[in-house]
This record gives structure tokens, C-alpha cells and sequence, in this order.
């Protein structure tokens, strides 16, 4: 038995390139469907992860999952806006603790989100350097974006304009790094928070200008009466909040009207959780009440139907290769007639010349089984980092 | 607005960590809620209601006038630490609109009555680009100098502390029961004096006495002159139009006026007189002791 191995053994090193190529083929029949499945379940764990941290997310009626995937993971198209009245909405209702999000605009590729205070505690979010938000023009980075951005508390990010094109949109805002937080290996890393207040300044609902009422703004009106100052094109918006202009920042207009994307509500528990899904119920409601699990859960039924497809395409390549592989066997054989021939002469049996043959063909499937088991288990150790780098 | 059942759930995430540090009581063996106010009046509203349950903190430093001031970096992350902030409502503190603070541990103690705010009719609008017409003057704010809006603001107070520390709500509800009889004391002697002579006209040094001229439907008309400031030539001159359409002999003060400018008034036929809108801590007593003696210098122009 021990000789059969020796001589199978010796038999696979010499021939390198034919071995090589049949134990990756073996490897990659036995580990493409396995670690496709342990990718699709990190996949899944980490998407509800998220989700079911995430007790109900209020929106505008539209697509549940661009919805969720906006507030959640701050991906994908933006979501119809609602008014900042549906955050007092389930405020109000005493049902819920209500969070605003506001994710829109982008500085250098990377979300801004505008919330409140309570988004970092509800998250669990820290610090690691520098301090929290604190005044309207604040930001604080997520991990991965201070990274990126090679920026940290005291330096500045100037949020992007929507289109190069939409000159008399959106203004850049220059907003100072308060902070930069932890790691918390989610979404949040790779995004810039700001309060809801900024993201409304960067859309121009709050913003700063010199008192047209003061003399010395003369050639910035255009009408003047006893009441009312209307400003003329000249009126410059403040493109970064200091010390000197925060003063003449001010709301336009109610800021119940302001805009949002979406208001994650936290319930207390499931009577409360019920009765407020309840209250949105109604088919005339211009806003929809979302749990991110369902949603989350349909996205991955479809990606889960998806998979399935994909893993029998591999299975049947799979087949294939395997088949392939035999004749590569079968082939061999009559290429080695000489050499079986020789092995008889010298006092092989059939037995011990057939243990041999068969010895090399186990060899390379268990080599191959083997190093499918090491790709598998390294999949499922740093696939979910991979996961999440190219998700979040 | 007033959210109980908000307060309710931030007081659980509060309980369950977050990892924090809260500005009360290191070293005791009870944690003593931090609240903290935007004024000196919610601060001693906040400490009769709430007696030795809660630590109250007013921020500002007491040589400014709180409607007016911003809070540091150091006041706002100690705000943000807070159990509650209590918030005058009637856009007093407009520093609230351009710092960030946890939305839920706020509650507006004047949010039930709202609808008594008074907007300021001489606020110049401006228009520019979209939003529309709108001001930045907004309402006027010192509400407490009607004792009725007092006793809401202290209401309000009660009602927020019982929610959030609901095993103290008896004693929550004796300190407002004290401090509602102190201030409807104070409502029925001003009333009492005020009715002895309804039409007497009366002039304010500053725009602050709207809700005590609406309380007791006074005929108050008010400059822009500050205590510590000489009044210039054209602010006489504009005193001077506005006496004659209002011949008040009482001026109301917030502090006491420089005594040249007490000495000119004197020669015109107005005496000045101080009503402390206290807004900031009182250099000598308290907020009701600031009040009885506002109500007995009252008293001087009714006699």
C-alpha cells in the first residue's frame, strides 16, 4: 500500500503541469458552489444585520427597497423626499423615538448623511478622535472615509454639487471635522455626518447672507420698502459657517416643510411597533412605514433565486470538468502502456498495478478536496470583510 | 412640543449605554438627573418643581443676556450630556438654531401655548431667491413676565420630570403646586395694582414687557435704550415724538439707568422705574424675591 503511494506520489511530482492543472480543476469544481454558498450567507447576515437593527423606517410612498437601502446603507438612487413634519409625525405620536435621516448630497463620493444627535446613540457609535457635532458646519467622519480622505478633526470637506452643470444650484459647503469615529465595520464608516440643520443648509433652506437691511448691503437690493427687503442676484451665500457668520444663518420658510428621505422610528416595543404601523396604513397616506427586515429579506429571496441559478451553472460546469478529468485519466492509462507493461515485467501484479494507478487519481482528489476545504475556510473567515468593503 | 413617551424611550437608550458620561453627581450614590435650562427663570422653575431630585444647570455666564448668548464648545457638549434641556419655546435663544443638540432630551415649555406668542409687528421682512418673504426677528420671548405663562412654563416642567422619573411625580407635582400658588400671588397683586388705574400709559426702555402689557392689558409703548448706555441725540428726539402720542410720566426699566440718563427723564416728567425681566441669575435673591419687588416698584406708579 505504502509502495503504491510512493510510486503514485512520485509519479504526480514528476508530471507537475498535468497534476497542477487536475488538482485545480477538482479545487475549483468543490469550492466554487461551496463558497459561493458561505459568500451569499455572509452576504445575507450582514444586509440583516443591519436590517434588524433597524426597527421601522418612515418614508415617502415610492420603492420600499431604495427606501431602505438609502437610510440603511446609504446606497443607491435617493428616494422621493418627505416633509421634516413627518419626523414630528411619529415624534408626536409618542409610539416612537424619531430619527431623521437626510441622504442626499455627497462630498468627494462619500454620503452625507444629515441627523440628529440620537442617530450616534442608537447606532452605538463613538468618537475616536476629536469631539461629536456641535455647531451648525460640523461634520464627523466615519472611519473609513477619514481613511480615504486623509482628514481628521480640525481640517475641512466641502460638499459636491449635484451636477457640474446646475450652476445655480446647490452651493458646496465647506464643513469643518469635528470628529472622527470609531470602526463600527457598517455603512457608517464610510460616511460623512453632518446635523440635519447642515444637510439643509448644503441645500440652501438654511443659509447666511449680510443684513440687507444694513446700510452698507445697498447695492445688494432690489426693492425696499418699510416691511420688506427683497434681494437682488448679488446676495452671496456664506459658503462656510465660522465664528464671524453663524449669526446670520437663518431658516427660510417652516422647517416643517424642510425635506428628508426617511425617519427611522424605534419603537419601544411591539404594542407600540404595531400600533404605528398601523397608523400609516391608510391608501390616501402620502408616506409608507417600512420594516427593513421584510424588505431586506424579499431583496435576498431574490438574490437567494439568483444564486441558485448560478449554482447550478457551476454544477454543470462542475460535471464537465469532472468528466474531462476522467478522460484525462483514461488517456493517461493508454499513454502508459509501456510503463504498466514494464511494471508487470519487472513482478507488478495487476492488483499493486492497479493500486497505484488508483492511488494517483485519490491523491489529486483529495489534494483538490483539501485545498477547496482551505479556500472554504478562508472565505469564511475574511469574506465577510470582503463583503463588506464592497457593500458598505 | 412636548413628547412624555419620548422622553420615555431616550431615557431607556440612556440606561443602555452609549457610553457617555453625565454631567451630575460623580461620587454620590444616587445619579442626580443634570437638567439644563436656556434662562434663569426655567432654572428656577426647574428647582422648585424638582427640589434636590435634580441638578439644574444654567450655562450662560451671568454678565449676559442668555436670549442672546451662544454657548461655547464646552457649554454645548455639556448640554449634549444633559438628561434634559429645557427650552423657553417663543424663539428665546436663537443660539438653538445653529448648535446640535439631542433632539429627544429637549422639551419646549411653552409649547402649550403657543398660541399666546405674540409676533413682533415692527420685524422687517426680507425676501430673496426661494423660501419666499421672511423675517429674522420672529416673536417676542420674555413669556414668564406673565405670572399665568409662568405657571405653564412650570407645567410644562413638571409634566417632563414626571415622565422621565416617574417614581418622584408626587413630589414633582408638590413643587409646582408651591411654586403655581407663588406665582398666582404674584398675578393677583399685579392685577390688583394695574386696576387701579387701567389707562394709565406706561413706556418700557427695551421691547421685553409684551406678555406683561397683554396679561394686564397695559398701554406700553417700548424704546431700544440700555441701562448702561447714554441714549444718543436722535433717541431723545424719537423719545420726544413718541411721548406725544403717549404722555407717560412711569418708564419701565430692566436695571437701573445711568443717572444722567435718570436725570434727564426726571426733567421731562418720566421717572424711571425698574421691572427686572431677570433673565440671567439676579445678583442679590431669587426669581420670585426679583418679581415681589418688581410688583412693589409697580406699585409706585399705581399708588
Amino acid at each position: 500500500m505504502t509502495d503504491a503511494l510512493y510510486l503514485a506520489w512520485r509519479y504526480l511530482a514528476y508530471h507537475k503541469v498535468k497534476t497542477a492543472i487536475l488538482v485545480t480543476s477538482i479545487t475549483l469544481i468543490v469550492f466554487l458552489p461551496v463558497g459561493l454558498r458561505v459568500l451569499v450567507r455572509q452576504s445575507e447576515e450582514q444586509l440583516t444585520a443591519r436590517a434588524e437593527a433597524t426597527p421601522l423606517l418612515v418614508g415617502a410612498k415610492g420603492s420600499p427597497l431604495e427606501l431602505a437601502l438609502n437610510s440603511l446603507y446609504f446606497e443607491g438612487d435617493v428616494p422621493e423626499t418627505m416633509r421634516y413634519a413627518q419626523a414630528v409625525r411619529v415624534d408626536t405620536s409618542g409610539l416612537a423615538l424619531a430619527i431623521p435621516l437626510y441622504v442626499r448630497f455627497e462630498a468627494q463620493g462619500h454620503p452625507i448623511v444629515g441627523t440628529t444627535l440620537e442617530y450616534f446613540q442608537f447606532r452605538g457609535l463613538q468618537v475616536a478622535s476629536g469631539t461629536g457635532l456641535t455647531m451648525l458646519g460640523d461634520c464627523v467622519l466615519g472611519a473609513r472615509v477619514a481613511e480615504a480622505l486623509d482628514v481628521g478633526p480640525g481640517d475641512r470637506v466641502v460638499s459636491s454639487p449635484e451636477s457640474v452643470f446646475d450652476l445655480a444650484g446647490v452651493y458646496p459647503l465647506g464643513m469643518h471635522v469635528r470628529g472622527v469615529l470609531d470602526f463600527s465595520d457598517s455603512p457608517d464608516d464610510r460616511a460623512i455626518f453632518v446635523d440635519l440643520k447642515t444637510a439643509w443648509v448644503i441645500e440652501g433652506f438654511v443659509h447666511g447672507h449680510a443684513d440687507l437691511s444694513a446700510p452698507e448691503a445697498r447695492g445688494q437690493v432690489l426693492q425696499r420698502d418699510s416691511t420688506n427687503v427683497v434681494g437682488n442676484a448679488s446676495v452671496v451665500q456664506y459658503q462656510e459657517i465660522t465664528a464671524e457668520n453663524i449669526e446670520e444663518f437663518h431658516f427660510h420658510g417652516d422647517q416643517a416643510e424642510y425635506p428628508i428621505t426617511a425617519v427611522i422610528a424605534v419603537p419601544p416595543d411591539q404594542r407600540a411597533r404595531t400600533i404605528l404601523r398601523g397608523r400609516y396604513s391608510s391608501p390616501d397616506d402620502l408616506v409608507q412605514i417600512v420594516e427593513p427586515t421584510s424588505v431586506i429579506d424579499e431583496l435576498l429571496d431574490a438574490v437567494l433565486t439568483v444564486q441558485t441559478f448560478v449554482i447550478a451553472a457551476v454544477a454543470v460546469v462542475g460535471v464537465s470538468t469532472l468528466a474531462t478529468a476522467i478522460l484525462v485519466f483514461m488517456l493517461s492509462l493508454r499513454l502508459r502502456h509501456r510503463e504498466i507493461e514494464t511494471m508487470r515485467k519487472i513482478g507488478g501484479s495487476r492488483a499493486s498495478i492497479g493500486w497505484v494507478m488508483v492511488s494517483e487519481i485519490v491523491v489529486v482528489i483529495v489534494v483538490g478536496v483539501v485545498l477547496a476545504g482551505g479556500l472554504t475556510v478562508l472565505t469564511s473567515r475574511f469574506g465577510s470583510a470582503v463583503i463588506r468593503a464592497v457593500i458598505f | 412640543m412636548y413628547r412624555p413617551f419620548m422622553l420615555m424611550i431616550s431615557a431607556s437608550f440612556l440606561t443602555c449605554g452609549g457610553g457617555d458620561a453625565r454631567p451630575s453627581t460623580g461620587g454620590s450614590e444616587v445619579d442626580i438627573p443634570a437638567v439644563y435650562t436656556v434662562n434663569y427663570p426655567l432654572q428656577y422653575f426647574a428647582e422648585r418643581v424638582g427640589g434636590d431630585l435634580v441638578q439644574v444647570e444654567f450655562p450662560a455666564p451671568p454678565d449676559v443676556d442668555p436670549a442672546f448668548w451662544t454657548p461655547d464648545a464646552e457649554a454645548i457638549a455639556a448640554l449634549q450630556m444633559a438628561d434634559l434641556i429645557l427650552l423657553n419655546g417663543a424663539t428665546y435663544a436663537k443660539w438653538l438654531a445653529v448648535v446640535s443638540l439631542p433632539e429627544s432630551r429637549m422639551v419646549n415649555t411653552s409649547a402649550g401655548f403657543e398660541d399666546s406668542y405674540i409676533y413682533l409687528e415692527e420685524a422687517v421682512t426680507h425676501s430673496h431667491g426661494f423660501g419666499g418673504e421672511h423675517s429674522h426677528e420672529g416673536t417676542a420671548f420674555t413669556t414668564w413676565l406673565d405670572p399665568t405663562l409662568a405657571v405653564e412654563h412650570a407645567r410644562a416642567i413638571a409634566d417632563a420630570f414626571a415622565v422621565r422619573w416617574p417614581e418622584y411625580e408626587v413630589a414633582f407635582a408638590s413643587g409646582f403646586e408651591s411654586l403655581e400658588a407663588d406665582l398666582l400671588a404674584l398675578d393677583r397683586q399685579i392685577a390688583e395694582i394695574v386696576a387701579r388705574d387701567p389707562d394709565r400709559v406706561l413706556l418700557g426702555s427695551h421691547p421685553v414687557y409684551q406678555y406683561l402689557a397683554a396679561r394686564y392689558d397695559l398701554d406700553l409703548h417700548a424704546v431700544q435704550w440700555e441701562p448702561n448706555e447714554a441714549p444718543a441725540a436722535e433717541q431723545w428726539q424719537a423719545f420726544e415724538a413718541l411721548r406725544a402720542d403717549h404722555p407717560a410720566q412711569w418708564m419701565l426699566w430692566e436695571d437701573e439707568p445711568l443717572a444722567q440718563t435718570a436725570a434727564r427723564l426726571r426733567e421731562v416728567g418720566v421717572e424711571p422705574i425698574v421691572f427686572d425681566q431677570c433673565g440671567n441669575v439676579p445678583r442679590a435673591g431669587d426669581f420670585l424675591s426679583v418679581m415681589r419687588q418688581n410688583v412693589e416698584n409697580l406699585r409706585r406708579v399705581y399708588r
